[in-house]
């Protein structure tokens, strides 16, 4: 019961943190701030639903699985904004500070 | 083969052993042997590769990693509700920076570790990694002054100084 409780709470706060993602996703101004805004379903939420489904298990391989998918989750998604974020700097594109810098250049 | 060699390949051997049978679950012989030639040819391939590489990688699960990884969680989620704050609230609030952080007193293997756990924490992405510097792009200037503050690149330093 109190389990039950704790899971269902570790579970809409995850949802919670993927709504927040997404919302960022849209509302934030350039690539490497949305970058930021996906971070937070890779890392928080998949923490928080993955607990929360855990605790719903009766703790055997089911347990066990679901843990090394959170494990190989937070190996692997880091990694994936590393290189977006590593191909979009290396193909040229400039975050919002230095597009700034540029044009103050031009205007003086 | 020296005894060193040994006990890396054992050590290997039994996480690839533990692994396997937690993921099946299984005990009918069939599987059973399915499992032992699979942990047998991934043994087998990491020491050929060992063999051409000359990097053996350590499985680091040391008391200190583990005080890490725990420290690095609670990072997560404050940083994550730092990150949440900046989703709801208005959106001027916002000071994206580029920095370069030093990685150089890192040791080589380490610095995986530091990107990763800089990109895993919301808030603060490595873009690009070289020898000597991080770069790192962060939503507000205080993350890039916590970062400055070197707690997370000492710990992680510590860890493989311990595994050394």
């Amino acid at each position: 019961m109190i389990l039950e409780t704790l899971s269902t709470i570790l579970l809409i706060s995850g949802a919670f943190f993927s709504l927040t993602g997404a919302i960022g996703l849209f509302k934030f101004p350039d690539f490497f701030t949305r970058v930021h805004a996906a971070s937070v379903t890779d890392s928080i939420a998949t923490i928080l639903i993955i607990s929360g489904l855990i605790l719903r298990t009766d703790f055997d391989l089911v347990a066990i699985k679901l843990l090394f998918i959170l494990v190989f989750l937070l190996l692997t998604s880091p990694t994936a904004s590393h290189a977006l974020a590593k191909s979009a700097r290396h193909g040229g594109l400039l975050t919002l500070a230095e597009i700034r810098d540029t044009q103050n250049k031009d205007n003086g | 083969m020296d005894r060193k060699t040994i006990i890396y390949l054992v050590t290997w051997t039994l996480i690839l052993a533990v692994f396997w049978l937690l993921l099946s679950g299984f005990f009918k012989p069939l599987l059973l042997s399915f499992g032992l030639a699979s942990v047998v040819l991934v043994v087998v391939l990491v020491r050929r590769m060992d063999n051409t590489d000359n990097q053996p990688q350590k499985p680091s699960l040391s008391l200190p990693f583990f005080r890490y990884i725990a420290w690095l969680l609670g990072q997560i989620v404050l940083s994550s509700s730092q990150v949440a704050k900046l989703v709801w609230g208005s959106s001027k609030r916002l000071s994206p920076t580029t920095t370069k952080l030093p990685v150089a007193h890192i040791p080589e293997d380490s610095r995986v570790l530091y990107a990763n756990s800089i990109t895993m924490t919301p808030g603060t992405l490595s873009v690009d990694i070289d020898d000597n510097y991080v770069t790192v792009h962060a939503l507000r200037e205080d993350s890039i002054k916590s970062l400055q503050g070197g707690k997370m690149a000492n710990s992680v330093a510590n860890i493989s100084g311990d595994k050394n």
